[in-house]
């Protein structure tokens, strides 16, 4: 049992969840920077793409699927949203094609802003390309916020509940399990385009862009594929985190996320995946401690605004004394020696 | 076209230059662009706000004490950060990620005194606005801060360039950031003309910081509001010249809210919180098309130089 926690399950599924969400960000911020060297300030961009794609369209499909009206549909979203979720319940093989069509929808549009994102990315410089990418991304934000059919303005609008058909008792469980293990899938994915030869080839695209392209290596269109996955993971990122947090507002990406990914990767240690993990594991864990704690702790201010401080400050005292991160990029895995050589006597014989 | 809509833009613009001239500042001593520009400007706009609440003086007389705090925060900044991580050999990423850790630190230590301010005075610390006087003249009103923002900026323009042309500083200033490297073996301390262009970038952003709650409302968040702006002022000046950044400030200011105003007419309708995505726009097209801005374009090179680094040419 955890001092001071009220439901420890629930604690620990809410933890997990984000975990999950945190962790595909990190590793696609990974295999972007970490491996390619392509400094995504524009993180957040992509995470809501999947995340607006979510709220945008969702409801209204169902809506349309079962030949109901959407009239006025900002002002009811509320009523529409758990409408859709009570005919949800009822019926599991639309919900899980209605899941399986978000995920796709959120990959597609991650992907798609990656594409028009390398458009400039594999023009501009570093500096260019983050001030960039920061950019784009308070513009969506913007778009959304004011753009009233998109995600309802500031309004914000709410998301149908896609596993409403599985018992109450282990519906979270349920939910949290699936974004585990997509979350653990794109990671095995992600160890293992880092391993293969393009794997290599992105490092040597990173370590050297002039030797990689007297190699004949076509180095822009290397970066392009990179952003495209990383932004495409991204975007699935987006589509969990609004089907579990089930409501999307603009103003909950601001760049503070871009941020927050940055430190984990940092933390945990750039070009190397075991660090995402720790890193983003270190950051939800303080985070969803701090959640729990604050109410114990009495001052004039908000505490979460220490953990900022804290966590800012760690990510300076990281740069400084420990650039590469709790667990250091290894060099990359080649075959046993005994095994090459075994390959060669074989070959002889 | 109604006269308060260009004074509106002289006004954006004016603010912008201080902002921009700041931001060009720094970027051109270790080439990073300082994500914590903005809060700087948010430092100054919190001076102000404790000058009006706290001391129950008018705003304008905390201009003096926000240069020295936002420039000593700029200098600090410099000192304990970026210069020794810069001396350590982190890349230019690293700098930009630690100047994105120092904007969030800076946030949150705002965020808290703002609580705090609210606590002890009983006042709200975030959406504030400051009341201007106005100067009549003839028939119509002239805001108080049109005048003084101006000739600030004017005298900021001429004293730039009589600091950089006429004295020796300023010619060891352009011949360090020129030439790090020639610069010191001939003697000058690279150094301190480094801390000394952090500290004028931080207190020109904290005078445009006590401006800001004229025109717009106040918290913490509004350094961060203007700092896109900042950048899209900045790099479409070149990001490498002063002048180029003051004409970029006026250009993007006078887009800003000449654009506006026309594009919140029939036939457009834009609502104006799309405000905004204009400055994005210039600083997204720029980028793509003229990324070495205009400075080069028209040849401000030949009245200040910081234009071409030796160090770093081609791509940008």
């Amino acid at each position: 049992m955890i001092v001071g926690i009220a439901d420890p399950l629930r604690f620990i599924l809410d933890l997990l969840a984000f975990f999950s969400i945190y962790l595909m960000l990190s590793i696609s911020l990974n295999l972007e920077y970490g491996y390619t060297g392509i400094p995504n300030f524009g993180k957040v961009l992509f995470f809501a793409g999947g995340a607006f794609i979510v709220g945008a369209t969702t409801t209204r499909l169902l809506l349309f699927l079962m030949g109901l009206s959407s009239k006025n549909y900002c002002n009811f979203n509320v009523l529409y949203a758990s409408e859709v979720t009570n005919q949800l319940a009822l019926n599991p093989a639309l919900s899980i094609t209605m899941f399986i069509v978000m995920l796709l929808a959120g990959a597609a549009v991650g992907g798609l802003l990656g594409y028009v994102a390398s458009y400039p990315a594999i023009r501009l410089r570093e500096t260019y390309l983050g001030i960039t990418l920061l950019a784009s991304g308070e513009l969506l934000r913007i778009v959304a916020r004011n753009y009233d059919p998109l995600i309802c303005g500031t309004l914000g609008v709410s998301v149908p509940d896609v596993f409403a058909w599985i018992p109450v008792s282990i519906k979270e469980a349920v939910q949290v399990a699936i974004m585990l293990a997509i979350a653990l899938l794109i990671w095995v994915f992600v160890e293992r385009l880092a391993r293969s030869p393009f794997g290599r080839l992105i490092r040597a695209v990173r370590d050297n862009e002039i030797a990689a392209e007297s190699y004949g290596k076509d180095v822009v269109k290397v970066r392009m594929k990179i952003l495209v996955i990383g932004s495409a993971i991204a975007g699935i990122a987006g589509v969990l985190y609004a089907l579990y947090v089930r409501s999307v507002h603009a103003d909950d990406f601001m760049p503070l996320r871009t941020f927050i990914v940055w430190v984990m990767v940092v933390l945990g240690g750039a070009g190397n995946n075991a660090g995402a993990v720790v890193g983003s594991f270190i950051y939800v864990l303080t985070e969803r401690l701090i959640m729990q704690y604050k109410h114990y702790i009495v001052v004039p201010f908000d505490v979460n605004y220490v953990s900022y401080i804290v966590f800012g400050a760690i990510l300076i005292l990281m740069l400084m004394f420990k650039p590469k991160g709790l667990l250091p990029e290894k060099p990359s895995k080649t075959l046993d020696f005994e095994k090459i050589i075994k390959r060669i006597e074989k070959r002889k014989s | 076209m109604e006269p308060t809509v260009i004074i509106d833009a002289i006004i954006f613009g004016n603010l912008l230059v201080l902002l921009a001239v700041g931001l060009t500042l720094t970027y051109i001593t270790l080439r990073i662009p300082n994500f914590a520009h903005g809060d700087l400007a948010t430092i100054g706009a919190y001076v102000a706000y404790f000058t009006y609440v706290g001391l129950k003086l008018s705003p304008y007389l905390s201009v003096p004490m926000a240069f020295l705090i936002s420039g000593s925060v700029a200098l600090l900044s410099y000192l304990i950060i970026f210069k020794p991580l810069s001396s350590r050999g982190t890349s230019i990423v690293g700098l930009m990620i630690a100047s994105i850790a120092l904007d969030v630190v800076l946030r949150s230590i705002l965020h808290i005194y703002a609580d705090i301010l609210s606590e002890t005075y009983k006042v709200i610390s975030r959406g504030f606005i400051f009341r201007d006087s106005t100067i009549t003249i003839g028939t119509f009103d002239i805001p108080c801060l049109f005048v003084i923002s101006t000739v600030l900026s004017i005298c900021l323009i001429i004293s730039f360039y009589m600091l950089l042309t006429k004295t020796k500083f300023g010619i060891a200033m352009r011949a360090a950031i020129e030439n790090p490297s020639l610069a010191e073996t001939l003697g000058v301390d690279v150094n301190k003309v480094y801390a000394v262009s952090w500290f004028l970038a931080g207190g020109l952003a904290g005078i445009a910081g006590v401006f800001l709650p004229f025109r717009m409302t106040a918290g913490p968040e509004i350094g961060w509001f203007m700092l896109l702006r900042t950048f899209a002022s900045s790099i479409l000046g070149g990001f490498t010249s002063i002048y180029g950044a003051m004409l970029g400030g006026y250009i993007v200011g006078f887009a800003e809210v000449i654009g506006m105003y026309f594009l919140a007419k029939p036939p457009f309708n834009v609502p104006t919180a799309f405000r905004p995505a204009l400055s994005f726009i210039i600083l997204i097209v720029t980028l793509l098309l003229i990324p070495e801005g205009l400075a080069s374009k028209i040849r401000l090179r030949k009245i200040v130089m910081f234009s071409k680094n030796p160090r770093r040419g081609g791509k940008r």
